[in-house]
């Protein structure tokens, strides 16, 4: 390798970046990368992993602060200058196109050509092929995209970079979808392509992998840098206990919980991705009213494909969903509805709300069918007009009026219009994804209140958060989801601190069968 | 923004869009103007305008044209009730050009029904006109269940019933339905029972339909703005995965959106061909469906405004055909305004540039107003 | 019936489907262009009218098919262009533009001839079908050898240059998709923008590009209609070519395809002249083409469906299987 003025390949000085809409990704981060080594990036979903290596591959440009590529100060104003510069991506939505082969996806953009017109395709293959040996990266040159499995997508993303010059490859959450047998795979190209003098970014939360496989790691959390460490000389309990904890414990005010009969009773629930990937394993448990059930996990552990399957946006792979006794599975959403249950999506603006329709809408959407609001034929305006005055009351949805487009609301508010639907459907179960992700203090605060409020009514409630101080503080018991499995169930929320949940969510620890068999109260 | 703000640059918008595709309008008038040097030409050009935007309502003696004025609103009947059937399935996100076949099988429908099925007066011409209002709601229950059910696209689906529709109906007329005593393809005349009674006896055709058709576009805004099958159609254009998961019965609605625009065109197309005509004479697709889609776009998908856009269409209309006949400027003038009318309208970006300026005063005014007002409590 | 039969079994039946095949297979090509890069020409149909009437003006003033064609092809793709302007720079719905380019295309053209001929000829024509004589029409070719062939040559040779051309733009308008890097470009910016523009694509620019590919196509469509297909252009002549043409594509939406499913319409419509010639109304046969469309657009879809169901299973089985390795 050339002489280079030094000894690290990327250097990230006191980077800050503050989103036009005043949220802080990061706030003063150091992040160093010796050339040459494997080196993890950890942090928490939200913690500014994603935004700190977009701001390195070009996708965003830092508010404050310098990037230093070996040694040379640079502005990385795009991704085509952060490739000119040696650096490439392995995004986790994969950028591939599907219908084309292996090797016209290795050389889009770049195509060599013969004639001075034509693609030359073999010389593509053959481009492929050696980097495909080179890199000892095994893909098929031919095939389509759309017909290999992810494992080999992987892969043409990784020389995809290389055929670009990359030397220096970040690899964003790169496990999240491999099977074990490929994963295992990967490590070995990525410690090969160490070895080769390429230095390699890696970002993840599977505390074994990073273990496993690099020679240094930095933790964020909270958007702020928590320290750097040689991977052989930290324990994974100081890795969890920087990755996982609370900066502030925010207190919630409830009584104690008591619990009565069971709404919701999920048993052997199953569902394999279309890659053939199990996403959820064998679940079962149970909520009961006037509980709060938390979900506390590591994001993409099969929350997302459980909810989905809840609410049949997914279909169920096998098992039971059973409300009150009656099963629930492959009902339409307004049955599920009538059933009592009551959903706060994961994605507001995907499922939560019609952006160009006004508050008054939105939060009839579950209920404009039904007698009460309706005369005859006609919507009973009046009613629909009291009711979403009474709601933006109770709710504090801070708008002008009723009429006014949801879209144009903050997040904060946007996120109470659909609180204020899903809580006032007189539920009997509310599945409550994410219900404070990206919103503002004074509407979290508000939406927990009402959370604890309710369960207190009898009403049974399953919290799914990756937020710490919330899932910990609101829920009455917990259990902590790992690998679509359930890790470990705790009875009392209240006896949990930091240190065990962060062993608990990254792997470290898990349960006796028996024990989290407790879940399933019968 | 607030909603005065909002309209304000509506109609700003609309205006400008209005006068640029007139000022394209003046330059092909003057380009086709008779006249040997500049000036006369100028001349004619003027002449041509004066036709096309004044002489639609004022007559050349400086009165108010009656019978032109009648003839505007006899014109805007067929077209209320395409534009309306648009704005249905439009607003559904269904891309749907079925209401130019549509309304030309609904005009069959019902004429085979005035001609062949005798009944009392006016229980008739109900009646002919319901069966056009069925027939037409059957048919675009082909589209709209083959997207909602495959995923076929309703687009192409209802462009080749247009083209099925018209051949057929000329198929049944050559052959079945023509009166053979007469020197063109034209059905034997309706039985009176069937006639859509005229509201003024000017010539005009101005038929108690308009108002029938202005009665079904409170009915339909009353539908999409007030019952809960309109308000689901709204959401699922805005939002289908917000409507499947509030537990709305997307598919359904779907078919439903369309088969009421197909209601919609089918009354349209029965109470025009039984107001206007005596027998049933077309041997073309007439266009209606088309100035529909217009003004529905016009209109912004509210069914309230298409009368006005459809009054607006019906004016350049008349001023298009009054400018053909004194001026020699061909009449389908109309149709390149039309088109130019249309993609403005449809332009979202179009002026977003000042709007977003709008945008930006209103919130800085709002804020000033709001640091004001918690001036004055702090003190 | 039998009649019908041996009707159809004459060189000069399969000489006419490809005939009637020939222009409609232009705007298929290009509706198979400008979906590969992921957008939707339904003004095909408008932009073949535009083209068609300004290549038999061209031809007419300068006494030359070539400069007639050539004029068809440069509007046909300043049509285009235009559109992409509205729809990428004024982000207006595809869709929207272009119905309009169709109200143009279908009553604003007859304006416009009327217009002109009245300024060159002094009076308005409401067709060019008086301009354009034997001379200015798109020559015929007799291919030799093949014209001496029995039958067959009957069927290929003698067939107006532009048919030669439309078939011929099928393996071009295929090479131009999968052996080019502008093809390499327009399909995946068709199918994945974020991975064309991660790698450096200008997604706009391919976009454009394909949208004139289309407006070229759309001419040589036109150009065919009014200087071959019949002499001289008059009103709604393309009579919903270029909506077939979107229906074609959507039931293959590759080149090769969608010439079959193109022939297919063209048989479907000889097939009804043939009908109407031994005294079936044509207006029954008419419609057969696009009941055809329809009805193919359906088997397409299912097809597709359990194409995909298959596919993903197979996906599903190779995981499995390394799984288990």
């Amino acid at each position: 390798m050339a002489d280079f003025k030094s000894e690290y390949a990327v250097e990230m000085r006191k980077i800050s970046k503050v989103y036009p809409n005043g949220v802080a990704a990061n706030q003063d981060v150091d992040f160093c990368v010796r050339r040459g080594e494997i080196h993890a990036l950890m942090g928490e979903n939200g913690a500014g992993k994603s935004t700190l290596m977009k701001m390195l591959f070009g996708m965003e440009q830092p508010t404050s602060g310098e990037i230093i590529i070996n040694g040379e100060k640079v502005n990385l104003s795009s991704p085509t200058v952060a490739i000119s510069k040696g650096i490439g991506m392995v995004h986790q939505h994969f950028m591939l196109v599907p219908s084309l082969t292996v090797a016209e996806n290795m050389v889009l953009g770049m195509a060599p050509k013969k004639n001075g017109l034509f693609v030359d395709y073999d010389e593509a293959v053959e481009i492929t092929k050696e980097y495909s040996e080179k890199f000892n990266l095994k893909v098929d040159p031919n095939a389509m995209v759309m017909d290999i499995p992810v494992g080999m997508k992987q892969k043409v993303e990784i020389l995809k970079a290389l055929v670009r010059g990359a030397k220096i490859l970040i690899l964003d959450e790169p496990t999240a979808v491999l099977t074990t047998q490929e994963t295992v795979e990967l490590f070995k190209e990525l410690v090969s392509l160490k070895e080769q003098g390429y230095t390699i970014i890696f970002i993840s939360h599977k505390l074994n992998e990073i273990m496993q496989i690099t020679d240094r790691l930095s933790i964020l959390r909270g958007g702020k840098f928590m320290g750097v460490r040689e991977t052989k000389d930290v324990t994974p309990q100081e890795i969890s206990r920087l990755m996982v904890g609370r900066d502030v414990v925010l207190k919630v005010e409830k009584d104690q919980a008591k619990p009565t009969e069971t709404v919701l009773k999920v048993r052997n629930l199953e569902y394999v991705n279309e890659y053939g990937k199990t996403m959820v394993d064998k679940l079962s448990f149970d909520v009961r009213r006037g509980e709060i059930l938390g979900i506390a996990g590591v994001e993409g552990n099969g929350q997302k494909e459980l909810v989905d399957m809840l609410f049949n946006l997914a279909p169920v792979g096998a098992g039971t969903i059973e409300i009150n006794g009656e099963s629930i599975v492959g009902l339409p959403q307004a049955k599920i509805r009538e059933k009592g249950v009551s959903l706060i999506p994961e994605d507001r603006m995907l499922y939560g709300i019609a952006a160009d329709a006004s508050i008054e809408e939105n939060v009839i959407s579950d209920r404009s069918h039904k007698k009460e609001l309706n005369k005859g034929l006609l919507f009973n305006m009046k009613k629909i007009h009291e009711l979403s005055d009474q709601l933006i009351k109770d709710y504090l949805i801070l708008c002008k009026s009723g009429e006014q487009k949801v879209g144009m609301l903050s997040g904060g508010n946007i996120q109470k219009v659909v609180v204020a639907r899903e809580f006032s459907s007189n539920p009997q179960l509310i599945i409550a994804d994410q219900p404070t992700r990206g919103i503002d203090v004074g509407a979290t605060e508000f939406i927990r209140k009402k959370l604890v409020e309710l369960s207190r009514s009898g009403i049974a409630v399953l919290l799914i958060s990756a937020d710490l101080n919330e899932v910990m503080e609101l829920s009455d018991s917990l259990m902590v989801m790992h690998g679509g499995k359930i890790a470990g169930y705790f009875e009392d929320a209240s006896v949990l601190n930091d240190e065990l949940m962060g062993e608990y969510m990254l792997g470290l620890k898990h349960q006796s069968e028996e024990e989290i068999r407790r879940v399933c109260h019968e | 923004m607030n909603k005065k703000a909002q309209l304000r640059f509506s109609i700003l918008r609309g205006c400008l869009a209005i006068l640029i595709s007139l000022l394209i309008a003046t330059l092909l008038i003057f380009i086709s103007a008779k006249g040997n040097n500049v000036g006369e030409k100028l001349g004619s050009t003027m002449d041509a305008l004066t036709n096309l935007i004044i002489r639609p309502i004022i007559s050349g003696r400086g009165a108010f044209a009656t019978k032109s004025f009648t003839d505007i609103l006899a014109g805007m009947i067929p077209t209320i009730f395409t534009g309306l059937a648009t704005c249905v399935m439009f607003s559904a996100n269904q891309f749907n050009l079925g209401a130019e076949g549509g309304i030309m099988l609904g005009a069959f429908v019902s004429s085979l029904v005035a001609i062949y099925v005798p009944m009392g007066a006016g229980i008739h011409m109900i009646i002919a006109i319901l069966a056009s209002a069925v027939t037409v709601g059957a048919m675009m229950l082909i589209p709209g269940v083959l997207k909602a059910k495959l995923g076929v696209s309703e687009m192409v689906c209802s462009l080749m019933l247009n083209y099925v529709i018209m051949y057929m109906v000329k198929f049944l007329m050559n052959t079945k339905f023509a009166d053979k005593s007469k020197g063109q393809v034209q059905s034997l005349p309706f039985l009176a029972s069937a006639k859509v009674p005229e509201l003024i006896s000017n010539g005009s055709k101005l038929t108690w339909g308009f108002i029938v058709a202005l009665l079904f576009v409170v009915v339909t805004a009353l539908f999409m703005y007030r019952t809960r099958w309109g308000y689901a159609i709204r959401m699922i254009g805005i939002n289908q995965d917000f409507a499947k998961y509030s537990g709305m019965k997307v598919a359904a609605i779907i078919v439903a959106a369309q088969v009421i625009g197909g209601i919609l065109t089918g009354l349209g197309g029965g109470i025009e061909m039984l107001g206007r005509e005596t027998t049933f004479n077309w041997t073309a697709l007439p266009g209606y469906g088309w100035t529909g889609i217009t003004i529905a776009c016009i209109s912004g998908n509210n069914p309230i405004l298409v009368p006005f856009a459809a009054f607006f269409m019906s004016y350049l209309d008349k001023g298009c055909s009054l400018m053909s006949t004194y001026c020699g400027v061909p009449a389908q003038l109309i149709d390149i305004i039309q088109g130019v009318i249309f993609v403005f309208f449809a332009a979202e970006q179009f002026l977003s540039g000042y709007r977003q300026k709008l945008v930006v005063r209103s919130a800085q005014q709002e804020l000033k107003e709001k640091e004001a007002k918690e001036g004055k409590k702090d003190e | 019936m039998s009649n019908l039969l041996s009707s159809m079994m004459t060189p000069a039946f399969f000489f006419s489907i490809i005939r009637i095949t020939s222009p409609i297979l232009f705007a298929t090509l290009g509706a198979v262009i400008v979906e590969k890069a992921g957008i939707s020409n339904i003004g095909l149909e408008g932009i073949m009218m535009i083209s068609a009437l300004f290549g038999s003006l061209g031809a007419y003033y300068t006494s030359s098919w070539i400069v007639g064609l050539l004029v068809a092809l440069a509007v046909g793709v300043l049509v285009a262009v235009i559109m992409s302007l509205f729809a990428f720079q004024l982000k207006t719905d595809i869709i929207l533009v272009g119905i309009a380019i169709n109200m143009i295309g279908s009553g604003g053209t007859l304006f416009l001839v009327k217009v002109i001929t009245n300024l060159t000829e002094g009076k308005p024509l409401s067709s060019t079908t008086s301009l354009i004589t034997k001379t200015l029409q798109i020559p015929t070719v007799n291919i030799p050898i093949i014209r001496s062939i029995p039958v067959l040559g009957k069927i290929i040779s003698g067939h107006s240059l532009l048919t030669y051309v439309a078939f011929l733009m099928v393996f071009v308008v295929w090479v131009i998709l999968y052996k080019t890097s502008l093809g390499l470009n327009l399909r995946s910016v068709g199918e994945n923008p974020n991975a064309a523009s991660s790698v450096g694509v200008s997604v706009t620019k391919v976009r454009y590009i394909a949208m004139g590919l289309s407006g070229l196509m759309a001419g040589f469509g036109g150009a065919f209609m009014s200087m071959s297909y019949a002499m001289g252009w008059s009103q709604d002549m393309v009579a919903g070519r270029g909506f077939i043409a979107l229906a074609a594509q959507a039931m293959s939406a590759e080149p090769l395809g969608s010439m079959f499913a193109t022939i297919l319409f063209g048989f479907a419509q000889a097939f009804g002249i043939k009908l109407s010639s031994i005294g079936f109304d044509s207006n029954l046969a008419s419609p057969i083409p696009y009941i055809i469309t329809i009805v193919g657009l359906v088997i397409f879809a299912i097809t597709k469906r359990s194409k995909e169901a298959k596919r993903l299973a197979a996906v599903g089985a190779a995981a499995e299987k390394e799984k288990e390795a």
